[in-house]
């Protein structure tokens, strides 16, 4: 069972399209692992477009004359077949500022269904795992490994925000750290357990750099993980790790 | 060609205008899947346009950018209006999807040089634009409780928030606030007795 899900705040964000590429796609990745953060979503994207659309202030000008109009609109149309080309903007009654967008528009008479995606497979020392479609069109950079550690970087990344899969083997652990900023983790598959207690698959952390923590696993375990800055190590080994902290985060 | 079925709007009253148009957007939506039909799409165009123009440019103040959301969303509608299901929902949240996403990939390729959408990944058109049928309802009622929660006692709010609404057993509760687990079992019983009072009331 998923016990830890993002923030209300952090769903309405994700659904207005107001979140940085990196936390849209770890959020989008929860949501398919969790039904119930998944059913948010889509009530608060129908909200959303509720409130969008019917702003009184972006009302069209309708009037009492419009149903003529279109009753008129209607009869011209029928005079022409679907083919003729001379149907102008002008006759459509976009005749606006959108005109050229509307001709250019419905001149292509293409249509357009996206493709399929196959679930992208990935493998990491001698395990398979499928990714969420969210990662699907994102690049991935070979594994980078240090111990029962690996990590690849993905091209998500956008400015100090830094994306990553983390892939730790059965008994492994990060060295105790801080963050100077934000680190957020989603389990996508296996379980790990630190200070503050144990998570699973579908399990999404947001930390602050208040938190302290030091993430081991029983099982192994595969992260997606974002962070907006270098984690900072705190003790043993790990202060002299201190320089590749971005190497692993 | 029966574009002459195609049923248009009966009246346009800037007050009704949600309403009267719910059931002619999907007729207009039918007819530009099935025949590519420009004046149905010109009715839908005429509709949307001009909103989407005046969020965007409310949203991010450039009016460039805005034709070109414009742009990218009627494309868009015009384009995979095959792919609209009207018994999954509203045409407005369909378009409203397709802006979002549009705009997304838009200002993500201006950001970094990314030439990939992703936004259709993030946002899969066919899920979003769907709505369950009694959502308003539940959401209503979701309102209701959440409100008479929010006047219980504290501690009653905390274990109702944590098995209701974060999942949580009574077991991890009672670990996660650090008491018995009577105490909890007991705490969770009075809230839900105090529920149901407040919540009958209303119908007194
Ligand atoms: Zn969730």
């Amino acid at each position: 069972m998923i016990n830890h899900h993002p923030k209300s705040e952090l769903i309405n964000a994700f659904v207005a399209g107001e979140l940085p590429t990196a936390l849209s796609v770890i959020v989008a990745s929860h949501l398919e692992l969790c039904r119930c953060c998944n059913d948010k979503a889509k009530k608060i994207n129908q909200h959303q477009a509720d409130d969008a659309f019917s702003d009184a202030d972006l009302s069209l000008n309708h009037n009492d004359n419009s149903q003529e109009n279109t009753a008129l609109d209607n009869r011209e149309f029928a005079n022409h077949s679907l083919e003729d080309n001379k149907l102008t903007a002008h006759h459509l009654e976009v005749n606006n500022e959108f005109a050229d967008m509307f001709a250019a528009i419905v001149a292509d008479k293409t249509t357009s269904t996206p493709a399929t995606l196959d679930p992208v497979e990935i493998k990491v020392k001698d395990n398979t795992y499928v990714l969420p479609k969210a990662l699907s069109n994102i690049q991935r950079a070979s594994w980078f490994k240090l111990g029962k550690l690996s990590r690849s970087n993905l091209d998500s990344s956008e400015n100090e925000i830094h994306s990553h899969l983390i892939h730790i083997e059965a008994g492994g652990e990060i060295p105790q750290h801080t963050h100077n900023g934000y680190e957020v983790t989603l389990i996508l598959s296996g379980d790990f357990y630190d200070e503050l207690g144990e998570y699973s698959q579908g399990d999404f952390m947001w930390l602050d750099k208040q938190h302290k923590h030091q993430p081991k696993t029983k099982n192994g375990c595969l992260c997606l993980t974002v962070a907006n800055d270098a984690l900072h190590f705190t003790q043993g080994v790990g202060k002299i790790l201190n320089p590749i902290g971005s190497l692993i985060y | 060609m029966q574009t002459a079925t195609v049923n248009y709007p009966k009246t346009s009253h800037n007050d009704q205008m949600s309403t009267d148009n719910t059931g002619a957007l999907i007729d207009f939506m039918r007819a530009i899947a099935t025949q590519r039909c420009q004046h149905a799409f010109s009715q839908v165009f005429k509709h949307f346009a001009p909103k989407i123009k005046a969020i965007s440019i409310k949203k991010y103040g450039s009016e460039a950018l805005a034709m070109e959301i414009v742009q990218d969303t009627m494309t868009n509608v015009w384009r995979k209006a095959h792919l609209f299901n009207e018994t999954k929902g509203a045409v407005s949240t369909w378009i409203y999807t397709i802006m979002r996403n549009v705009t997304f990939d838009i200002l993500r390729k201006s950001k970094s040089s990314q030439e990939i959408s992703i936004s259709d990944d993030l946002w899969p058109l066919d899920e979003y634009a769907t709505e369950e049928k009694d959502t308003f309802q539940d959401h209503l009622q979701n309102q209701e409780i959440l409100k008479r929660v929010n006047e219980l006692p504290n501690k009653q709010q905390q274990v109702i928030k944590g098995v209701y609404f974060h999942e949580l057993s009574q077991e991890q509760l009672a670990q996660q606030l650090n008491i018995p687990l009577g105490t909890v079992k007991s705490r969770l019983r009075l809230a839900l007795e105090k529920l149901k009072q407040n919540m009958g009331d209303q119908h007194d």
